[in-house]
């Protein structure tokens, strides 16, 4: 009786302590942002999970989370990059990627914030999130003491986004961009020779199309589509500084006429310009329709020139090549992009002091010249406080759609925002692709597309 | 006896010394259960129901704002097709979704040929998750490519309909999507019919009930709980509905298939959480005001032998 007792208590003490373990355990493992079973449709990239902060011996070892790595269009140049970073202080730190899908990234960053488990280095988030909830609330370190001692990374900085990166009181959250990249458009040279695009306006380019089709994305966020949205306002008057202000404050009407004009020339692309299987197309089906033939021309980052290249060859069909690929930046001269914006990474201020040492370590690694000429020859743009060296400049004409882009870049070049990136959060993510297959439709006129948006924002921004 | 002497107070027998003695064994091993339930549901649902009466952004110390969320739940222009939408949910899946997977547990009772295989391939859409689900429906209504399309268009060529973004057939679409996933209703019912004693069909065969009046007046009835539960089980999967609609038609077009889950993470996704809460609660309550009825309805509570 007596050893049954003492069995039962040890039982139950065990079911405490395993119950006790499992939330510690929940809690650490989020801390580590490296736990694959915690995160639905995570999975660690760099191989072995290890805690964020853990020091195997000399070593300190973090785990990021990152949506540039797996299948990402990303993990070709920024998995590498960590290697070679991890290869520079091998023995020192070692940087592990969780990855999470690019759909998911920001919703994830919010959580971790929540649970206070951010890791010390954070690629981006969601613009909201950082200006009203993580640089007021302390959230995150201020790197202008360091820029200050280090003027070689500093000089490479643009201006511009140092400056939008600058808080009233001095302190720099964001590390601001060194590059900038605009977005443009692909075509296909076997399918379609349009001659400079981005001297044509709005009109000629959609006579210089033809019978050619463009492949839309309008699923999910309709990514496709609102860069050809962007374009489309930017060449309304007015509408590039409408979209230039909207970096510093969301824009919630948009019962103007850039808009509700741009809005029905998006109508007319998709009603007649669009490749078959648009509608309710997420951005690979769009990809996939340009890389198939079944459309002469997408919209896209620069990003997308790794698409093209020899090595991703099984991704094409239908005699698609992609050594035929071409670039331009959009009709009326315009490059989506911005200067004015935060940059890609910012450092936890919770994180111990080594930690934060390794985070400045990455940060100055990734800003030094090789990095940067590196980063542009494999996804393209421009850093205009960097001089080239000669050996770039020669390399950047063997990838013939970066070339494109940066001969398209010019001084009378106008650059503007995404509309996604003006819009309140719930509209951009999920309002303006839900209404796209209205609008192709027709059930939606281009008014009543602009009343939805507005009406939306309106909602999003309720106290 | 003695019931009666204490008038209506219903008779409790004293618990015997084991039993008192075993009572604190009892209570030390639901403890872990009890303390896991306090710190991941109560707790949180409390934390639910108070921030709901407040402006939130998820991060900063709540503001009182009293029934602003509320007020501005019912201004929100998706809210009364999000409420439409769910009472049109539950009454075709109460009617539909049950009746179909209660069926199934019927034929599927008089045992004929390949039923154990039917049944496990009944089980096969379970195993696969609601989102993959909704992709591979994505692929099936859609409209050049889809195989729904595609055989109809073997009849009428020109037809194109694309159904997940086009009124009225985007509601119809994402509800197919889980219609005839019946399975869990299935098992239950199957499980209940199995379970009634033999001598109850044959007596009732004896006194020359037919099928139908066997299905009706015997096997039925003796099978009200697990139908009950799957109605509860049902109508709470259809409050909670959230990546069928959110991977096909994000709630749209317009606001035809909008949710109450949908507009909850609308309200995460532009730092309400004051707001979204205030749904989360709407949620809740509807979920028990469903529990409560069911129960009633289906006398949930009484045995049925």
């Amino acid at each position: 009786m007596k050893a049954k007792r003492i069995l039962a208590s040890l039982l139950a003490s065990l079911m405490v302590v395993a119950a006790a373990g499992c939330s510690n355990n929940t809690a650490s493992t989020s801390s580590a942002a490296g736990d694959a079973a915690s995160t639905a449709g995570t999975e660690s990239a760099a191989g072995e999970e290890s805690a964020a902060g853990e020091t195997s011996g000399e070593e300190l070892v973090v785990t990021i989370p990152s949506y540039k790595t797996g299948e990402n269009v990303g993990a070709v140049f920024f998995v590498p990059q960590v290697e070679r970073f991890n290869e520079k202080y091998d023995g020192q730190y070692q940087i592990n990627l969780e990855t999470v899908p690019e759909n998911d990234f920001k919703d994830r960053l919010k959580q971790l914030g929540q649970q206070n488990q951010l890791p010390v280095l954070v690629q981006g988030g969601d613009v909201e999130w950082l200006k009203n909830i993580v640089f007021p609330n302390g959230m995150a370190y201020d790197l202008a003491p360091w820029l200050e001692e280090h003027p070689e990374i500093k000089d490479v900085l643009i201006p511009d986004g140092v400056d939008y990166c600058t808080t009233e009181d001095g302190a720099i959250y964001s590390m601001p961009l060194a590059t900038v990249r605009a977005s443009g458009m692909f075509y296909n040279s076997a399918m379609w020779e349009p001659g400079d695009i981005s001297q044509m306006s709005v009109d000629e380019f959609i006579t210089a199309l033809g019978d050619q089709k463009i492949a839309f994305s309008t699923a999910e966020n309709g990514w496709v589509a609102s860069l050809f949205y962007t374009a489309l306002i930017a060449n309304e008057e007015g509408g590039a500084d409408l979209l230039n202000a909207g970096l510093d404050e969301k824009i919630t009407d948009f019962n103007q006429e850039p808009f509700i004009n741009a809005a029905a020339t998006l109508q007319n692309l998709l009603q007649n310009y669009a490749s078959a299987n648009s509608i309710g197309a997420a951005y690979p089906d769009a990809a996939n329709a340009f890389m198939s033939s079944q459309a002469a021309v997408i919209a896209n980052g620069p990003w997308m020139s790794t698409d093209f290249s020899e090595a991703n060859a099984e991704n094409w069909s239908n005699g698609f090549d992609g050594a035929n690929v071409r670039a331009s930046l959009f009709f009326g001269d315009i490059g989506i992009a911005s200067t004015r914006s935060y940059g890609e990474w910012w450092v936890n201020a919770n994180a111990s002091e080594e930690e934060i040492q390794l985070a400045l370590a990455f940060l100055e690694f990734i800003n030094t010249p090789e990095e940067i000429e590196a980063y542009l020859l494999a996804e393209g743009g421009d850093a205009p406080m960097l001089d080239y060296s000669e050996d770039f400049t020669s390399q950047l004409g063997e990838t013939q759609v970066l070339a494109d882009l940066s001969a398209d870049t010019t001084e009378e070049t106008v650059f503007v925002p995404n509309v996604l990136d003006v819009m309140m959060s719930s509209v951009s993510s999920t309002e303006f692709g839900k209404l796209l297959p209205s609008l192709a439709d027709g059930t939606y006129t281009p008014e009543t597309f602009c009343q939805w948006l507005t009406d939306k924002s309106a909602e999003a921004a309720m106290a | 006896m003695k019931a009666a002497a204490k008038g209506s107070k219903p008779y409790r027998a004293k618990a015997s010394k084991l039993e008192r003695k075993n009572y604190k064994w009892i209570y030390l091993f639901l403890l872990p259960t009890v303390i896991i339930f306090l710190m991941f549901y109560f707790v949180p649902i409390i934390q639910v129901f108070l921030t709901s009466f407040t402006q939130w952004d998820g991060f900063t110390t709540p503001k009182f704002n009293g029934l602003t969320n509320y007020i501005n739940m019912f201004k929100t222009s998706g809210f009364i097709y999000a409420l439409r939408n769910l009472l049109y949910w539950c009454i075709v899946g109460m009617f539909l979704h049950v009746g179909f997977g209660v069926l199934t547990a019927f034929v599927l009772f008089q045992k004929p040929r390949g039923w154990k295989l039917t049944r496990a391939v009944f089980m096969i859409p379970n195993v696969i998750s609601a989102a993959a689900w909704a992709m591979i429906y994505r692929f099936f209504f859609n409209d050049e490519m889809g195989i729904l399309n595609s055989i109809i268009r073997l009849i009428n060529p020109n037809f194109h309909v694309r159904w997940f973004y086009q009124s009225p057939w985007a509601f119809w679409a994402v509800t197919i999507t889980w219609l005839f996933y019946a399975v869990i209703v299935t098992l239950l019912v199957l499980g209940d019919l199995m379970n009634i004693p033999a001598e109850l069909n044959e007596a009732a065969k004896i006194d020359g009930a037919t099928g139908w009046q066997l299905i009706r007046h015997i096997q039925l009835p003796l099978c009200r709980g697990s139908i009950g539960t799957s109605v509860i089980a049902t109508l709470t999967a259809r409050i909670s509905m959230y990546e069928q609609i959110s991977l096909t038609t994000q709630g749209g077009p317009g606001d035809d298939t909008m949710s109450l889950s949908i507009l909850l993470v609308k309200g995460v996704t532009d730092y309400r959480y004051g707001y979204a809460n205030a749904v989360g609660v709407l949620m809740f309550v509807i979920g028990l005001i469903i529990l409560g009825v069911v129960n009633k309805a289906f006398r949930m509570n009484d045995s049925d032998y």
